[in-house]
């Protein structure tokens, strides 16, 4: 039935004039056989395409095309009908387009996939959130996950993997995130009982997320140290861990770590997620400062994200140079941009590593300073600066960020000359670094792979072979004539 | 009123008049019995259940908890503080309508304090991002973030000032604690940073008020720096000319690593 359906649609809209993009009526309906062909056949990845279209379509979504589509897929007097309908305001008639009118007067063929079901709650989630209705799509979201703890399909999985998402973003908008983290956690677990891996993935982030919003990051850690790891199944799942991973781990002052994290999130993040890549910029730009290496200035020119990235560019500009006044300046000119990013307290951190790098130019440029001098020049504002500025140096040296000696008695630092770094060890490990991450990219890439499920069992039809052999034949006959032409 | 309520606030008199006396063993004993009688209370956390009473019995509890840890205090007892502090967390993150106890940022600050004390700079900063904005601007959590960041950079010597303006009278036994983790690490940085020093200026820079404690402190903690002619030597002589020696091990681990995952590419 739903055949015939399609075939008019498709003969009505054949004249030129017409635009050539489907109606969204008819791609949806597109999207529901794709979701009973994969229920049918149990394979998760048609699902995932089914999804991944719907998304390109979301800016159609209009009320009258909604409410035509639930009249198609569900039963109308059906208790998920007639909550979902409520929730979708009554439109005039004539919005309604031609052909769903036509699709209308056919009696359409009910499904009664449980995956149907949760689909067009997801549906009627989106329209509403994008309709700015948050409060409406809270009710909406938590009536789909009371629907989804009762169900046990793989297939719906997938589906259930977004509305969790919607969820938490309508709780989120609204304000309200502490309200549901109990029930994300309960979540969290059943999706582990039941082996559930990309439901526990998403439900893992969103939790991440509900933790760092309120800064409780002692809890976000333990939680992530605790719960289950494995292969990641969603490219942005992933990149969402890595992110909180990153920011988690910078403010536990393990820097390393964190910018690795950061750096691989913003990597793998797809071009179009602009957003997300200018937050992972940021936070990798500070944690790079942190670690005392300056960020080049092709990080602050990418598209898009200038703008963006404009106080922390100053910012990086005021530590490379190691000047603690214009420091001050560009942490309170930017204040209101730093604590919207809730970065405070990281820039605070970041005025030692000022007068490391003051002092480590110093330390380059001069063999023999006064501490006076020095003292001068880190332009320190303190009550006894010369003090100050043989403590600091101390340090420094202690921690191996100069290389020089004090002599108390004249009051100066003393530097020592700089050896030759091609006669260490260091350029083995700056090779050997490389080396491992393009072998791992490699393994990686290996490991993703996918080839087709069922080519192996295809028995190659009579036709197939002439003409494989037909081809084989001709290439090797060019590759006879190329070597005769080289003779 | 409740009887359980009644009882509970003349035991807690006693104890504020023993604390005023300076009686520690009579406190301790009248805590324990205090911290008893309020787990029979169901409007405390983790119940916060709301009866009739709550908003008086949650002050209270708070009062006593607060008490709890200026007491830790005075005895000294670092656990007993960290017990205490983390039974008084949860009235302030959730106040379920608390008045703000005005000793709220005097105990956060000692928190921080003692983080730092400890050396647990990870969880210091932890704490700190759970503060609001507003309360970083309390004079005693501004001592301790000013504190934390004076120990990063190395101004030690602005630490020790920092001794002289207390925001409040129960930071001076911190302080003291803050003194002796100083002078290890001015300890750890001269070594480094200076070939020689006088006599006087060691004595100086590690705070010492006589020479004699001074030897006594090189004896125990440093025993490998020399006095000679009335300079202190930090033994670096015996550091210069490192041997070059290759890490063999460790090149060989990673030639063979290169080795096998050559032999993978297909």
């Amino acid at each position: 039935m739903t055949q015939d359906v399609e075939m008019k649609e498709q003969s009505a809209p054949s004249n030129p004039v017409s635009s050539a993009a489907p109606s969204t009526f008819q791609q949806l309906k597109e999207i529901v056989s794709l979701i009973e062909m994969g229920a049918y056949s149990r394979e998760g990845r048609r699902i995932v395409r089914a999804i991944r279209s719907t998304i390109q379509l979301r800016r159609k979504f209009k009320a009258s095309v909604l409410s035509a589509f639930l009249n198609f897929v569900l039963l109308p007097g059906s208790e998920a009908h007639s909550r979902l309908s409520s929730y979708l305001p009554k439109e005039d008639e004539h919005d309604m387009e031609v052909d769903t009118a036509s699709s209308t007067t056919q009696v359409p063929v009910k499904h009664s996939l449980p995956e149907l079901e949760i689909y067009c709650y997801v549906l009627v989630l989106i329209f509403l959130i994008d309709q700015k209705r948050y409060s409406e799509a809270k009710a909406c979201s938590s009536a789909g996950i009371a629907r989804v703890k009762n169900l046990n399909r793989r297939t719906v999985d997938v589906i259930a993997a977004r509305l969790y998402f919607y969820y938490s973003l309508s709780y989120e908008l609204t304000g309200d995130l502490a309200e549901i983290r109990g029930n994300l956690l309960a979540l969290h677990r059943i999706a582990t009982l039941r082996h559930d891996e990309l439901g526990q993935e998403t439900l893992l982030n969103l939790l991440l997320r509900n933790y760092l919003h309120y800064n409780l990051y002692d809890q976000a850690e333990k939680l992530r140290s605790k719960a289950p790891r494995f292969e990641a199944h969603s490219n942005q799942q992933f990149c969402r861990y890595l992110f909180y991973l990153g920011k988690i781990r910078t403010i536990q002052l393990e820097y390393t770590d964190a910018k690795e994290s950061l750096l691989q999130a913003a990597r793998k993040a797809p071009v179009s997620a602009l957003g997300f890549r200018v937050q992972c910029n940021k936070w990798a730009v500070i944690v790079r400062l942190l670690l005392g290496e300056i960020p080049e200035r092709t990080v602050f020119m990418q598209k898009g994200m200038e703008k963006a990235l404009r106080p922390y560019f100053e910012l990086t500009n005021a530590v490379r140079i190691g000047d603690l006044k214009l420091f001050k300046t560009v942490a309170e000119r930017f204040a209101n941009t730093f604590s919207a990013d809730r970065t405070n307290n990281l820039i605070v951190r970041l005025r030692h590593n000022v007068i490391r790098t003051g002092l480590r130019n110093i330390s380059i440029s001069y063999s023999q300073i006064s501490l006076v001098d020095v003292a001068k020049k880190l332009k320190l504002d303190s009550a006894n600066p010369v003090a100050d500025a043989e403590s600091i140096v101390a340090k420094a040296i202690r921690d191996g960020a100069i290389d020089a000696t004090l002599d108390h008695a004249n009051g100066c630092m003393i530097s020592k000359e700089t050896g030759d770094i091609y006669s260490t060890n260091e350029p083995q490990i700056a090779f050997n670094s490389r080396i491992a991450f393009c072998l791992n990219m490699h393994n990686e890439a290996v490991r993703a792979l996918r080839f087709p499920p069922n080519s192996h069992k295809e028995k190659e039809s009579a036709e197939k072979r002439r003409e494989r052999q037909q081809q084989e034949q001709e290439l090797a006959k060019h590759i006879a004539e190329e070597d005769d032409d080289e003779f | 009123m409740d009887p359980k309520f009644t009882e509970v606030s003349q035991v807690f008199q006693l104890f504020k008049a023993a604390f005023v006396r300076k009686d520690f063993d009579t406190c301790m004993k009248l805590l324990s019995q205090l911290k008893v009688t309020l787990t029979e209370f169901k409007s405390l956390p983790p119940l916060f259940e709301e009866t009739p009473n709550a908003i008086q019995e949650r002050t209270l509890a708070r009062d006593i908890y607060e008490h709890a840890v200026f007491l830790s205090v005075k005895i000294e007892d670092q656990d007993a503080l960290e017990r205490d502090f983390f039974q008084l967390k949860p009235y302030y993150t959730d106040t379920h309508g608390l008045q703000p106890s005005t000793q709220e940022h005097p105990i956060l600050g000692l928190n921080l304090l003692r983080l730092l004390v400890q050396n647990r700079i990870a969880e210091f900063h932890t704490e700190l991002e759970l503060l609001p904005s507003s309360a970083l601007e309390n004079p005693c959590i501004k001592h301790a973030i000013e504190l934390e960041q004076s120990f990063m950079e190395g101004a030690y010597n602005r630490v020790l000032g920092a001794r002289q303006t207390v925001p409040h009278e129960i930071y001076v036994h911190f302080m003291d604690l803050l003194a002796k983790t100083v002078r290890d690490e001015i300890a750890g940085c001269s070594e480094k940073a200076y070939d020689s020093l006088s006599i006087n200026d060691a004595r100086q820079m590690l705070l010492f008020s006589s020479d004699q404690d001074l030897v006594k402190y090189i004896e125990e903690e440093h025993p490998e720096w020399e006095i000679r002619k009335g300079f202190v030597f930090f033994q670096r002589a015996k550091e210069s000319a490192p041997c070059k020696e290759i890490p063999s091990l460790q090149l060989i681990n990673q030639t063979l690593s290169y080795a096998r995952e050559l032999e993978r590419i297909v």
